[in-house]
């Protein structure tokens, strides 16, 4: 089910409805029933391998919990240090087998989910039957709600959050709706606050939830997927045929395609959910705006990096094996030695971002490549202030901008990777940026051949003005919808349906005005 | 012990040690490198163990809390 159809407004509005009218200590059952449903009218089944993650998530906390509380029991009985260390290691040990399995099982549900297309086409070669592989289809959502009932077994194990003793409100954490198919992912200790405080109907807060509804499908339909036309008729197009400077223009559209695709449904989700009076984690922080690639990635999918930093890259940095590597590289190399470990942990995590969010060879490369760039800028980190200073560079707009052309550049060369439909055709794409760059075709009628007319493209400025106007407002710490909520009632209002009309008309719909599917969902 | 602390801050992030906020992690002032820098160096200064549960944004808000964290590590 998308969140841009007449299902899903219809859900949200008898979900909004019940959820008001049912007294406070039953409302969590409500948004589990509406997630229930938008989970099965999404996959037209019975989530099977959603409730295999639940209930192991459910049990592997009950069984954290219940072995940290006798750990506990048993570290009072110690006297001395080194009995309390030995009953200390002994449950870590029994616990960190039963997380093993736990991970081993999940991961392994994702993984099978996720490789069985690709590895479909192998089996067929080699002669294997595939009737079973084929009936696979992945689960909604799959590679967010694995991910998340992760954080939270391994927050529960790090006594960050008591484990969950019901079971059903585990499966209500891994399902709530607006965020099950494309995130925010969220931690288990702040959305059970978020679930069980009290909620009372506003009148206000309902506004700006759906204000902030509207404005997500505005980028999406307005931006996202009117860029889309363009990228995918250029993509689609013979490699060789197409000058340079289509690809860049193209591949420059992409990353806002990606970004108003991707933010527009965070924008839709937070809005759903503002509704509800349950508030959900920022995803994005205008990242373009960014001065540097590991501040980018700070401000881009923010809840998916913080991920990564709190269970893989602090988990490994912090494991034995972690900690034995970096004693043996400061010992060999005194200065550049502890970078090793976070060198190690970088690479890690992202070859894991890589391989989350594709299925092939590109994505890896993607991974690699932002992997050492990340590696490299920490490595060089000491110098960049001796290197200003004897360059004369001083900071201020212009040297602000460069850094921030310098980021655009890294994500546009990374987009390509991510974008093409194969390596093949990425590899004659840089070429054609080099080799036949051909800057008259943008000025002449071949730009308006890929799918967007000459009016087309002027909505689109048009609209991404709009957008890097709220941006820059929002940027500078302003609360658009509060200062919207300040004007005069008659602008107010004209600005709200200019805004929908804008959707409505200008949007781009399929047959039956239905809409593009989000991007993110296919990771 | 505080000003051992101090002075580890001092080499990694001299940001930190001027910080009135409290979400030293999030407002961008230490990275996740510096943290782990940071980890590694109290570790071996004050012979603890800073176990990865420790390492979160709590415990990185400000100056205040490392140095509180370290207190509570070494009484352990």
């Amino acid at each position: 089910m998308q969140l841009l159809s007449y299902t899903f407004v219809l859900l949200w509005v008898i979900t909004f409805a019940l959820y008001y009218l049912v007294p406070q200590r039953r409302k969590w059952q409500i948004l589990l029933a509406a997630g229930l449903v938008f989970y099965v009218i999404g996959l037209k089944g019975v989530p099977v391998s959603l409730f295999i993650t639940c209930a192991t998530t459910y049990a592997c906390g009950i069984y954290l919990q219940k072995s940290l509380a006798s750990q506990r029991k048993a570290l009072a009985d110690c006297t001395d240090k080194e009995s309390k260390k030995a009953v200390k290691h002994g449950f870590e040990k029994q616990r960190k087998q039963v997380q093993i399995l736990y991970f081993a099982l999940n991961l392994g549900l994702l993984v099978f989910y996720k490789y069985t297309v690709v590895a479909l086409p192998f089996l067929k070669d080699r002669g294997v039957p595939t009737g079973f592989f084929e009936k696979v289809i992945m689960p909604l959502g799959i590679s967010f709600y694995t991910l998340t009932a992760i954080g939270y077994v391994v927050d529960v194990g790090r006594e960050q959050c008591e484990a969950e003793q019901n079971p059903w409100k585990v499966l209500l954490f891994l399902s709530y709706f607006p965020a099950v198919t494309q995130g925010p992912f969220n931690r288990f200790a702040k959305l059970k606050e978020e679930l069980e405080r009290e909620h009372n109907f506003d009148y206000e807060r309902m506004l700006r939830g759906i204000q902030r509804f509207v404005w997500g499908a505005f980028k999406k339909l307005v931006i996202a997927d009117r860029i889309g036309l363009f990228v995918d008729n250029v993509f689609m197009s013979q490699a060789a045929e197409v000058p340079g400077s289509i690809f860049a223009v193209a591949v420059a559209l992409y990353m806002l395609q990606l970004y108003a695709d991707f933010s527009g449904y965070m924008d839709m989700a937070l809005g759903v959910s503002e509704t509800f009076d349950i508030v959900l984690p920022e995803n994005f922080k205008r990242p373009y705006f960014s001065k540097s690639v590991a501040e980018f990635w700070r401000r881009w999918h923010i809840t998916l990096g913080t991920w990564f930093k709190d269970y893989v890259m602090f988990s490994f940095v912090m494991s034995g094996t972690g900690r034995k590597i970096t004693k043996a590289a400061k010992k060999k190399w005194a200065v550049m030695g502890r970078h090793a470990v976070p060198i190690m942990g970088t690479m890690l995590v992202w070859l894991f971002t890589g391989m989350w969010h594709g299925r092939t060879a590109s994505y890896i490369l993607w991974g690699i490549y932002y992997g050492l760039i990340m590696s490299i800028s920490l490595v060089l980190e000491a110098n960049y202030a001796v290197w200003k200073e004897k360059l004369h560079i001083r900071d201020g707009k212009v040297w602000g901008l460069f850094c921030m052309a310098r980021t655009w550049l890294i994500v546009f060369l990374a987009d390509v990777l991510i974008r093409s439909e194969s390596l093949t055709q990425a590899g004659m794409i840089y070429r054609a940026f080099l080799t036949r760059l051909n800057v008259r075709a943008l000025f002449s009628q071949t730009i308006t051949s890929y799918g967007i007319s000459k009016y087309g493209f002027l909505l689109l400025f048009a609209a991404l003005f709009v957008w890097l106007m709220v941006s820059v407002w929002e940027e500078r710490g302003k609360d658009v919808r509060a200062c919207l909520a300040g004007w005069p009632m008659p602008a107010r209002w004209c600005c709200y349906y200019g805004i929908l009309l804008v959707v409505l008309i200008t949007g781009i719909y399929g047959g039956g005005y239905d809409t593009a599917a989000f991007m993110y969902q296919s990771f | 012990m505080k000003e051992k602390v101090l002075e580890i801050l001092e080499e990694y992030c001299e940001e930190a040690l001027t910080y009135d906020g409290d979400s030293m992690m999030e407002d961008g002032i230490i990275d996740s490198f510096t943290v782990i820098n940071i980890v590694s160096e109290l570790e071996e200064e004050f012979d603890i163990e800073i176990d990865a549960k420790y390492v979160v944004a709590e415990n990185f808000k400000n100056k205040e809390a490392i140095i509180g964290l370290v207190e509570r590590l070494l009484e352990e």
